[in-house]
């Protein structure tokens, strides 16, 4: 894969990276939600803002300065679970308040899946190639694969890849109601072995320029794959077989897993953690941006970081990597046990 | 109600219904066109506000290219008001 | 590389149950729009649309094997299209879960068609209904790969109204690129008091069957329906037939309003134009098109405009809309089967309800149904958020 990560911006409940270099106060869960801070958004538009939502403000706000003075991408290539779901259901209560009455739009509009995607494109002019992927778990990762077959097949192209995803107070009760979120108070300080379902939610959005070029990249995509299973054996094979094909004794020096605490899913973590040797690192995210579908931008965000830094701050760890050098991070990330992912990202080389 | 104080109020409907968060009634000219240029209003909007209409005032405009032109700006919209409401 | 074809295909709308008696339908110039019957929304009898005429439970009675007792209408409209058009295929079991098959589904509803539950579960005033997990659009993708036991890459689309366009492009895609060896491809629909009521909110639905590319067209009707296509490298056929070659595809942004498209046309005109290029193919190539002619005053003028710039002379096209209605997410993958159907038979589907042509443009559409030599026809699919795609299929 010549494949490589250039500008980023992030968007998520911390304060930038949590480098060991400066002091780093982790925002705390409230009401088992991890809300992202949000920046001030000077490029947006107060015409186009005053219609966004929060998933869709995330998404301009995090792109716009990725591309303003910039060359046009040659795409914008999204990816979002359940953006739009909080205006979907705005609208839907307007549909019963009015019972199918005089309605208003906007928020109707608003709603589809695919509006931070046209707004950016909207916003900056670009006609390029304009897709948003939506596969609950794998979003992201699919966004990933989709801007990657671009590349390989056009290697003079770069394009927008990006994730976002909110904490919809409706989308909330929804997910709770179905188990993932805990019914008790949980703090993201102690999320980890807790021996009960349920996690906390999280929300965020990451823009990144992608493109075959290495100068001036921050990080190389080395391999993906998505997995759908809920057999554990059978994933774990899958993690063998991926990394053989890396090279015959081949490790990561670090290992980033998507540890939520919740115990149906921490089988999944532990079994992977012991594919892997003392010498490889083991971290974990989701007490800094929580559980949502495309958490997988956050953690591909922190690994570049990471390798950029050549730090993996202690408020990450689980257990400390064997080697000074980090060269390259597996992200080894499970959404409700199904829908599975493995993202290689590695130093430029 | 008097017209100066409807004016106010349409204004400030206007702000509310259409999330326009970063502007504030003293800044909307009655004779400033809402659409195009002045507010910078478009299509959505327009529907919108026929809605408004519909929900405060009991109108029902039912040709949307009549209610393009009743909705050209402030003065044109409460004169409209003023011998069309039932509410 | 070898090409891509299509060797399985599997349908339902309000045409018909299956792809024989969509064709069949549509040869017989018999509409699907009417009355709304099973779908309790208030603008049953005052909305026509294009229902499939069956209710859930008669849905689920048409499925050999319900991979869940709690599937959406989305999801049990997707599960019979993708049977179809996987035994259309002779696809085994084994093939079905071997890494080298990909499943790319659309959809723009989901289980937002559940409008009362999703509001009750969405306000916590309840347990949690047994629907808490297929609100969402993957859950209709997962419901089929879930059913035929999908293990390679799968994938859910939703740009609106292109949406299947587009996921039948990516699993093109994934085969070109050895990501998969074959792929299921498609989306599904189905009606929703979302949908109704906020087409109707933006003033672009008709009181009355629509007419594409007519002068006094007022809007458009939604319909459902879901369609899947199973594409393949023309090397794994083995003996078994394929319908057309998936020769070329283009995706532009109009970047002009999140629910209009440029008075030219230019996000139609650039997507077209860039499915030719991929294909390797003049305008002069293009036998027919199957316009997305929605019966709205803006899409029907904009993809006239787009279709004047491109072609000196447009070729023969027609909107298929007129019979099934705005199946949405499905739109793409419906209209490429039939796009499929016009190769493979050599005929074309009229424009129903049209009358004089938009005064502007004078184009003038395919009216009835004929046979014809074609070797190559384009599917256009333009949506909201200015997402436009075409796909070409040509002749094997």
């Amino acid at each position: 894969m010549m494949f490589y990560f250039h500008s980023t911006i992030c968007i998520s409940p911390q304060a930038g990276f949590p480098g060991s270099h400066r002091e780093f106060s982790l925002q705390e869960a409230v009401d088992n939600r991890l809300s992202v801070i949000e920046p001030a958004y000077a490029g947006i538009p107060a015409a186009l803002k005053r219609r966004m939502g929060k998933s869709v403000r995330m998404a301009v706000g995090a792109a716009l300065p990725l591309l303003q003075n910039q060359p046009a991408p040659d795409g914008i290539i999204l990816a979002t679970a359940n953006g739009g779901m909080e205006d979907c259901i705005k609208f839907l209560n307007q549909i019963l308040e009015y019972r199918e009455g005089l309605l208003t739009p906007a928020s109707f509009v608003q709603s589809t899946s695919n509006a931070a995607a046209a707004q950016i494109a909207l916003t900056t002019k670009n006609y390029g190639y304009n897709i948003t992927h939506v596969h609950r778990g794998l979003a992201f990762e699919n966004a990933l694969m989709d801007a990657y077959m671009w590349i390989e097949e056009n290697p003079d192209r770069e394009y927008l890849l990006g994730a976002t995803d909110e904490i919809s107070p409706y989308n909330h009760n929804i997910d709770r109601l179905a188990g993932w979120f805990s019914n008790t108070a949980l703090s993201n300080r102690k999320l980890f072995g807790k021996k009960t379902s349920g996690t906390i939610a999280g929300e965020g959005a990451l823009m990144t320029r992608v493109s075959n070029r290495s100068e001036g990249a921050l990080g190389k995509l080395r391999a993906m794959r998505t997995i759908h299973s809920t057999d554990l054996n059978q994933v774990m094979e899958s993690i063998r077989s991926f990394l053989q094909a890396q090279g015959r004794t081949y490790f990561p020096d670090l290992l980033i897993t998507g540890e939520d605490g919740d115990d149906r899913l921490d089988p999944f973590y532990t079994a992977a953690e012991q594919l892997f040797p003392e010498t490889t690192g083991i971290a974990r995210f989701k007490h800094l941006c929580g559980e949502y579908c495309t958490a997988g931008a956050y953690a591909s965000w922190l690994a570049l970081e990471i390798l950029q830094q050549q730090q993996i701050p202690d408020i990450l760890v689980k257990r400390p990597a064997g080697s000074r050098q980090v060269r390259d991070i597996l992200i080894y990330n499970t959404y409700r046990g199904l829908q599975h992912s493995l993202l290689l990202i590695s130093v430029v080389y | 109600m008097e017209t100066a104080a409807l004016k106010q109020q349409l204004k400030e409907q206007i702000i509310q219904f259409l999330n326009l968060t970063t502007v504030k009634p003293e800044d909307i000219k009655d004779e400033e066109p809402l659409f195009g240029e002045g507010l910078g209003l478009d299509s959505i909007d327009s529907i919108e506000l026929i809605v408004l209409l519909s929900r405060e005032y009991g109108i029902n405009i039912q040709d949307p290219k009549e209610g393009r032109k009743i909705l050209t700006d402030i003065n044109t919209m409460v004169d409209y008001i003023e011998k069309h409401r039932t509410k | 590389m070898s090409r891509i074809v299509v060797t399985g295909m599997g349908i339902i709308s309000a045409l018909g149950n299956n792809l024989g008696e969509n064709r069949e339908s549509l040869r017989k110039e018999h509409s699907g729009i009417g009355t709304i019957q099973f779908y309790p929304t208030a603008y049953a009898g005052k909305l026509p649309a294009a229902e499939v005429p069956y209710s859930n439970q008669d849905l689920m009675n048409r499925i050999s094997i319900l991979p869940s007792p709690t599937l959406t209408r989305t999801s049990l409209l997707a599960l019979i299209a993708a049977e179809e058009a996987i035994s259309d295929a002779a696809l085994s079991p084994d093939i079905l879960s071997s890494d080298g098959t990909a499943l790319v589904g659309a959809t723009t509803v989901g289980g937002i068609c559940l409008t009362e539950e999703l509001f009750q579960d969405a306000q916590a005033e309840s347990q949690g209904s047994a629907w808490v997990e297929q609100y969402d659009y993957a859950s209709v993708t997962l419901a089929v790969q879930q059913r035929f036991g999908i293990s390679g890459e799968v994938a859910t689309i939703n740009t609106a109204c292109s949406s299947s366009a587009n996921s039948i492009a990516y699993g093109a895609r994934l085969i070109r690129r050895g990501l998969a060896q074959r792929a299921i491809v498609g989306g599904a629909e189905s009606l929703a008091k979302f949908t109704i009521n906020g087409f109707n909110a933006l003033n672009i639905l008709s009181t009355a069957p629509c007419a594409p590319f007519d002068r006094d067209r007022n809007g458009l009707n939604l319909g459902e329906g879901a369609a899947f296509l199973v594409l393949e490298k023309e090397e794994d056929l083995h003996g078994r037939k394929a319908y057309a070659v998936y020769s070329g595809f283009g995706n532009k942004n109009d970047a002009y309003h999140p629910s209009s498209i440029s008075s030219e046309g230019d996000g139609p005109y650039l997507a077209m134009r860039e499915a030719m290029e991929s294909a390797g193919l003049f305008p002069a190539d293009i036998g027919y098109i199957n316009a997305h002619g929605t019966g709205t005053e803006n899409n029907d003028e904009t993809e006239s405009r787009a279709m004047l710039r491109l072609f000196d002379q447009p070729p023969a096209f027609s909107s298929t809309k007129s019979y099934t209605g705005h199946t949405l997410g499905a739109s793409g993958a419906i209209e490429a089967v039939y796009s499929v159907l016009n190769l493979f038979y050599q005929e074309v589907y009229g424009s129903l309800c049209f009358r004089n042509p938009i005064p502007s443009t004078g184009l003038v559409p395919v009216r009835h149904t004929d046979a014809a030599r074609l070797r190559h026809v384009m599917s256009n699919s333009f949506g909201f958020g200015g997402n436009c795609s075409s796909l070409i299929f040509s002749s094997c």
